[in-house]
């Protein structure tokens, strides 16, 4: 047997230190748990850092929550409040409670202040077009006249004092797409709070995201778009804050050798063309979801303007011309964004 | 098992992920936390018994926390493949010895991983406790009640520490589900749990002597056959329970916080008449408060894999393979609510989710999640818990802190499986008295 001594010393001068995770047994901080549940025909959600293995119970009570919000705002449930609305608001008004109606506010305003490029009664351009269930078609000029003549918030009267809505001819229809899955995630994120959790994330579809608390840094999010695979193509740090992506995507038709995606610009009833990858950062999930639909839809010009005037919303854009640099607009108090 | 269709849609999108090459739960990182310096260093080891078991503890062993000073094996086969991990490990070699009681002798030691074959846990457990060294002894305990009670007594006598090695107790998916799940009172009034550790094969093992000559005889094997497949004799071995069972009943009682009452079942050599333990083993043993929990082992059919599953009365827990964690919720509300899921995988460095254009249906939140960087398969995550159940004995040894599993909760778990080998063998239901008392929780 050779004599080891030299390389002893060696290597217990290197070893000398000893870790500071006295107790591996507390290795639960080194991996993710996460509960999730399929809701509005996506994945819903939470993310907690294994010592907070503990908030596991509200984490489904919040996915509870997101059942109950999808029961109140699906148009493919027939027993939807939305569901009754688009059948009957034509008529006469209905009356709808308090929360519906603070949601359908929010969509107003959100529409008014992106200059109409989030509109959530463009569902019969959706339509025209095909992506409604997912059939996509160059639909005839005329009938995307025609859808148009039905899209746009001017159609829909809120009445605060009643508390009802009422659309102001037939043939309007209101769906959350481009909402309710933000609004959902924020709920949560807020029940999350109210049950004492200190720190989880909370998502949906991998695109709406409300950050509860956060650790170090915060939240670490890589940004991705499905139409560059791999590489992120940012990286943000975020606390107490949401985020949404939005971008054309995997959904998309192709006429005559030219891609059309399947966000729709409400303003002129024709794809949305431009912007690759479009994400807001803004301190509830409800407005991320909907600027991150408006910013791909009005590209940078809106996102700078939107930015410009509204304190506390970033926008991180990347235009579909080849450029690798993600155009930023805006900040966020607790966001951090980087190259990946 | 009976699949419902929540369980159904499970095992398809993990049929789904597997054809896609993608595992279906990232599993744990590799890597124990370890983090900046503090005062210390690293245990001085001795390994006794390097075969399949030990060299998994010699490899897993991280030289933050342990400094393996010497080996030890009847076998010098087994000592040059040990050699090879350490090489692969970029370790230093270290000293060589076929008699544990040379090495203890000639070696400054401050604690001893045993894996040696189940009947000689006993002697050298002891022994080593008796030199003053601290002990990590694989599992089960012992082969009998009054050896688990001897190394009890030794490690009592000696004060040193004696850690059984049942690497799910430092799993941190076992951890969440315990902390998240069971104690968080997920699964409502707990009533029922069954285990299942189910292969199709024979549990033989193939290995040629080290030399044309060798003789192991003067260690108790009257020929290499005997010390290389010890496992399917029963005077080496308890089969089945000790070597499967044992690991989930240990779960159970952790689970449970109790352990069993009474216990019966079914034992047979039904497909390998070669040997002289049972290779089809149906045990269910009975808990305080009308708590049932059944295991079967059978080596005949692998469709059952290997899990852990707990039903209670408002939802259903099942871990899989050492790596997975499922939750189901019981059904009975008016709507038709979608199953929820618990998944446990490593932060490995990655962000905590990839944020894109909408992703239907059950797309995962993160690449890891998806597999995309992740350690690549069962194989890595259940290692990692080795890593941590050597670290975490180191830790014990050089700061007090508690261990995971002592000699009080392994004598618990180990008398369960012996008690069943006891029913089992004389086809009759056998009680269960606690021999240490409600006091100890070590």
């Amino acid at each position: 047997m050779s004599d080891l001594s030299a390389q002893r010393g060696t290597s217990r001068r290197r070893l000398l230190t000893w870790p500071l995770s006295l107790d591996p047994r507390a290795a639960a901080a080194d991996h993710w748990i996460r509960i999730h549940r399929r809701a509005m025909a996506c994945r819903f959600e939470i993310t907690l850092s294994g010592e907070d293995a503990a908030d596991v119970p509200a984490a489904r009570a919040a996915l509870d929550e997101a059942d109950r919000l999808e029961e109140a705002l699906s148009v493919f449930r027939d027993t939807s409040h939305l569901t009754a609305i688009n059948r009957t608001a034509a008529d006469a008004p209905v009356a709808i409670d308090a929360e519906l109606f603070a949601l359908l506010d929010t969509c107003r305003r959100l529409h008014d202040d992106t200059g109409g490029a989030f509109d959530i009664t463009s569902t019969p351009l959706s339509r025209c077009w095909g992506f409604l269930h997912r059939e996509g078609r160059l639909p005839p000029l005329d009938a995307i006249d025609s859808a148009r003549a039905l899209v746009g918030m001017t159609h829909v009267a809120l009445d605060a004092g009643a508390q009802a809505v009422r659309f102001a001819k037939p043939g309007v229809e209101l769906n959350m797409g481009s909402i309710g899955k933000g609004y959902a995630v924020q709920r949560m994120c807020d029940l999350l709070a109210r049950r004492g959790a200190p720190h989880a994330l909370v998502s949906a579809a991998g695109s709406s995201i409300a950050a509860l608390g956060g650790r170090g840094r915060g939240w670490e999010i890589d940004l991705h778009s499905r139409q560059r695979a791999g590489t992120p193509l940012a990286r943000v740090f975020l606390r107490n804050g949401a985020l949404a992506t939005s971008g054309a995507g995997e959904q998309f038709i192709e006429v005559d050798g030219r891609r059309y995606g399947h966000v729709l610009d409400p303003r002129t009833g024709w794809p949305a063309s431009g912007v690759l990858s479009a994400t807001a950062i803004a301190g509830d999930a409800a407005t991320a979801d909907a600027l991150a639909t408006a910013f791909l839809v009005g590209g940078v010009d809106l996102a700078r303007a939107y930015c410009a005037s509204h304190p506390e919303t970033l926008a991180v854009v990347f235009p579909d011309d080849g450029s690798p640099r993600a155009r930023i607009f805006g900040s966020f108090r607790d966001a951090i964004v980087e190259d990946a | 098992m009976n699949l419902t269709p929540e369980q159904q849609a499970v095992g398809r999108r993990n049929f789904l992920k597997a054809v896609a090459g993608l595992p279906a739960l990232a599993g744990l990182g590799v890597a124990a936390a370890a983090k900046g310096p503090v005062r210390g260093g690293p245990v001085r080891l001795g390994f006794i018994g390097v075969g399949g078991e030990g060299r998994v503890l010699l490899n897993q062993t991280d030289p933050a926390f342990g400094e393996v000073r010497a080996l030890c094996d009847i076998n010098p086969s087994q000592l040059a493949k040990s050699d090879d991990v350490l090489k692969k490990n970029k370790l230093p070699p270290a000293r060589h010895y076929s008699e544990w009681r040379e090495m203890l002798e000639k070696e400054d030691l401050e604690a001893v991983v045993i894996a040696v074959p189940l009947w000689a846990h006993a002697d050298v457990t002891v022994g080593c406790l008796d030199a003053g060294k601290h002990v990590l002894c694989e599992k089960m305990m012992a082969w009998d009640v009054p050896s688990c009670e001897r190394m009890r007594q030794a490690a009592l006598r000696n004060k040193r520490l004696l850690e059984i090695g049942y690497q799910r107790a430092y799993n941190p998916v076992y951890q969440s589900a315990f902390t998240g799940v069971i104690k968080a009172g997920a699964l409502g009034d707990l009533f029922s749990a069954r285990l299942a550790w189910h292969r199709n094969g024979s549990w033989r093992r193939n290995g040629e002597p080290p030399s044309p000559g060798y003789d192991p005889s003067k260690w108790g094997y009257p020929t290499f056959e005997h010390l290389y497949n010890w496992r399917l004799y029963k005077r080496y071995s308890r089969g089945l329970l000790a070597e499967l069972a044992s690991h989930q009943i240990n779960i159970v009682n952790w689970f449970f916080e109790a352990i069993p009452e009474a216990v019966s079942g079914a034992g047979s050599i039904a497909r390998y008449k070669d040997r002289e333990v049972w290779d089809h083993v149906h045990a269910t043993w009975e808990y305080p408060g009308g708590r049932h929990v059944t295991f079967s082992s059978v080596e005949s059919n692998a469709f059952d894999r290997t899990y852990e599953a707990f039903y209670g009365t408002k939802g259903t827990l099942i871990m899989r393979g050492e790596s997975e964690a499922y939750l189901f919720e019981e059904g009975g509300g008016s709507r038709s609510q979608a199953p929820t899921n618990i998944e446990v995988t490593p932060k490995a460095g990655g962000p905590a989710m990839d944020a894109s254009e909408s992703r239907i249906a059950d797309a995962a939140s993160s690449s890891q999640a998806r597999g995309g960087n992740a350690a690549p398969g069962a194989g890595a995550e259940r290692l990692s818990s080795y890593k941590l159940e050597v670290s975490g004995f180191c830790s014990s040894v050089r700061t007090g802190a508690p261990l995971a599993c002592g000699p009080d909760k392994a004598l618990r778990s180990a008398l369960a499986c012996l008690k069943a080998d006891e029913a089992l063998d004389q086809k009759t239901r056998v009680l269960i008295t606690d021999p240490i008392g409600t006091s100890s929780t070590t």
